[in-house]
């Protein structure tokens, strides 16, 4: 048992090593700070009421934006480069099983985006403190769920990439993401008595399976909540986590799953 | 059976088949059709074939890359998949790549944490590869700029890392120039001394004419041979080929009745003779011809790897007609 977590540690923190001395995590990084620092010279533009929102605003979507970009791109290369580039030859054939290999990658992401949320945050929070503005734990709360939102999409990204090319990986991966964001005014739109579900029948299937399949990746969202200084519940935030966790579950052992059976040519 | 305290063969491949499905359409390709050979423990077995044979396909399936459309592995008597078995395996892929980000001592610390060697056991044990393959100079450099022949000895030391009782190498050799070729093979002759079984697969004949105990020879997916070097070359079947000064036709005419083949070089005419020279020595001697050299030659593994090649063709093509 012991020695399973060490070998998954071992992937993982490899997975780690190789994303920090990517060339592409590190021009993206420094973008996504390039951004925030941009928010703060954007504030200055603003009316005076406005500049803390100007800076709320930008650094949330920036945290977001940069968060799932970064989960998308570094976990399609991650994966993809491991069989591409068959280092995956000399892996498979030491003493390790193949979930520990997906488990291991999915644990280097994770890392990896704990440094890249963190990193953000810090100078996202920082920003605020020089204009003054009050930080209150609900910003904290919001980026533990937009946190929730990355760790999801970054399972999506591993979950392709298992056994599709990078291209296709990426873009299933973002078409999941935007439909994540869209699929509650999906279910509405089911619940609704008239609209499109209703004009063309036949769609309703599709509708329901995206609602069933596709996680809502709105529970994560709370830019509303925040500006209108609304607090947001610790219960609320524990059920998100709750909600991504079993999603990210779900996402790791489909990828486990189809990584199990394939062969390495 | 095998008798009591007999240990299991170090490799039992049964009936291996292996397809692949190419394409939009389909279409499938059989790569392995169907082999068996077993390797013992302490053995030097090569694994030989042209470009497409089947070599690395019956490998990878052996390491548990890909799964055998029919047929079944067993190394060290016991599931080739088990994490036991792969305790005991070192593997060297073909046309090995690394992570590239990563320094020769940095790459060696992961695999051996694969393995779940002790932190002090794999400082020790990678300074020692390091300086067995011949990358001590090489240490502080990123693999990213490391040749090809440099990369292969990071993929022999990292196939030797967990110390494996039966190493399995993908073409060990190419890539290498001649002193890397020299020093990896001596690395083989140090195992083979330390009792461990060794099966690797090749194109340069003499490697495996140097080193092996035992050859296995395959094509087009079929195994076509496979025996010590002694039973596949027939010592028996020896040719001999003399080079004498002369171009008389008359004389050329009859030393071609009996030997095998006869032709011009330059100022020297050349033949071949099955068996023994005398007959032709007596004709070139007493028509007073200066004889320049006389060659024994034995069958070599090249020989015998063109003819099996030439046969497996022809069986190919005769298949394909049915
Ligand atoms: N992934 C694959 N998809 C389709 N066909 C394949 C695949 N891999 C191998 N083949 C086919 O299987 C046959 C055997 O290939 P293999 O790589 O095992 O040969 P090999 O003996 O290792 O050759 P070489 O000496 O060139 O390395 C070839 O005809 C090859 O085209
Ligand atoms: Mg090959």
């Amino acid at each position: 048992m012991s020695a399973a977590v060490d070998r998954t540690l071992a992937i993982a923190s490899n997975t780690f090593r190789e994303a920090v001395r990517n060339r592409a995590f590190i021009g993206l990084m420094i973008l996504a700070i390039a951004f925030l620092f941009f928010s703060l010279v954007l504030s200055e533009l603003a009316v005076r009421g406005e500049k803390v929102r100007v800076i709320l605003d930008f650094g949330y979507f920036a945290v977001g934006l940069f968060g799932v970009v970064i989960a998308v791109v570094m976990g399609v290369i991650l994966v993809y480069k491991e069989i591409e580039k068959k280092t995956i030859f000399t892996i498979i054939p030491k003493p390790i099983h193949r979930f520990e290999i997906i488990v291991g990658k999915y644990l280097g992401m994770t890392a990896l985006l704990i440094l890249e949320v963190g990193l953000m945050a810090v100078v996202w929070l920082l920003a605020l403190w020089l204009k003054d503005a009050p930080i209150s734990w609900d910003i904290l709360k919001s980026l533990i769920l937009i946190f929730c939102e990355i760790l999801m999409v970054a399972s999506v990204a591993i979950l392709f990439s298992s056994f599709s090319s990078p291209i296709l990986s990426g873009i299933f991966t973002i078409g999941i993401f935007v439909i994540g964001r869209v699929v509650h005014m999906v279910d509405q739109m089911l619940n609704a008595r008239r609209g499109l579900f209703v004009d063309v029948p036949a769609l309703r299937p599709f509708g329901e399976v995206l609602v069933a399949v596709v996680p809502d990746l709105q529970v994560f969202n709370v830019t509303q909540d925040l500006l209108l200084n609304l607090p947001v519940s610790t219960s609320y935030v524990v059920a998100s986590i709750g909600y991504a966790v079993a999603y990210i579950v779900c996402f790791i052992s489909l990828a486990v799953i189809l990584f199990q059976r394939r062969d390495f040519i | 059976m095998n008798d009591v305290g007999a240990p299991p063969p170090v490799m039992e491949v049964s009936n291996l088949r292996k397809s692949f499905r190419i394409g939009l359409r389909m279409k499938r390709v059989e790569a392995v059709k169907g082999i068996s050979f077993q390797v013992q423990p302490g053995e030097v077995f090569g694994f030989l074939g042209p470009n497409g044979a089947g070599k690395t396909t019956t490998i990878k399936t052996c390491m548990g890359l890909i799964r055998p459309t029919s047929g079944t592995v067993r190394l060290f008597g016991a599931d080739h998949e088990s994490l036991h078995v792969r305790t005991r395996i070192g593997f060297l892929p073909e046309h090995p790549y690394f992570y590239d980000y990563l320094k020769p001592v940095e790459i060696l610390d992961f695999y051996g944490r694969l393995f779940g060697i002790e932190q002090r056991e794999r400082k020790r044990r990678i300074e020692r590869l390091l300086d067995r393959v011949g990358l001590s100079h090489a240490k502080d450099r990123t693999l990213r700029r490391f040749s090809k022949g440099m990369l292969q000895r990071v993929g022999i030391a990292q196939a030797l890392i967990n110390d494996p009782d039966l190493v399995v190498l993908d073409e060990p050799l190419s890539g290498l120039d001649p002193i890397g070729r020299k020093e990896i093979r001596d690395i083989l002759v140090d195992l083979r001394a330390a009792r461990k079984t060794i099966f690797f697969s090749s194109h340069i004949l003499s490697d495996i004419e140097m080193i092996c105990d035992r050859v296995a020879i395959i094509n087009f997916g079929k195994l076509q041979s496979i025996g010590t070097l002694e039973q596949l070359l027939h010592p028996d079947r020896m040719s001999t080929e003399i080079t004498f000064m002369s171009h008389d036709p008359e004389l050329l005419e009859r030393v071609a009745k009996v030997s095998q083949r006869v032709d011009r070089l330059g100022d020297y005419s050349r033949c071949v003779v099955d068996g023994r020279p005398d007959v032709v020595l007596k004709m070139l001697v007493d028509g007073g011809v200066s004889i320049d050299s006389v060659t024994p030659k034995r069958e070599s593994l090249e020989d015998l790897f063109v003819k099996e090649a030439i046969r497996g063709a022809r069986e190919q093509q005769m298949e394909r007609n049915q």
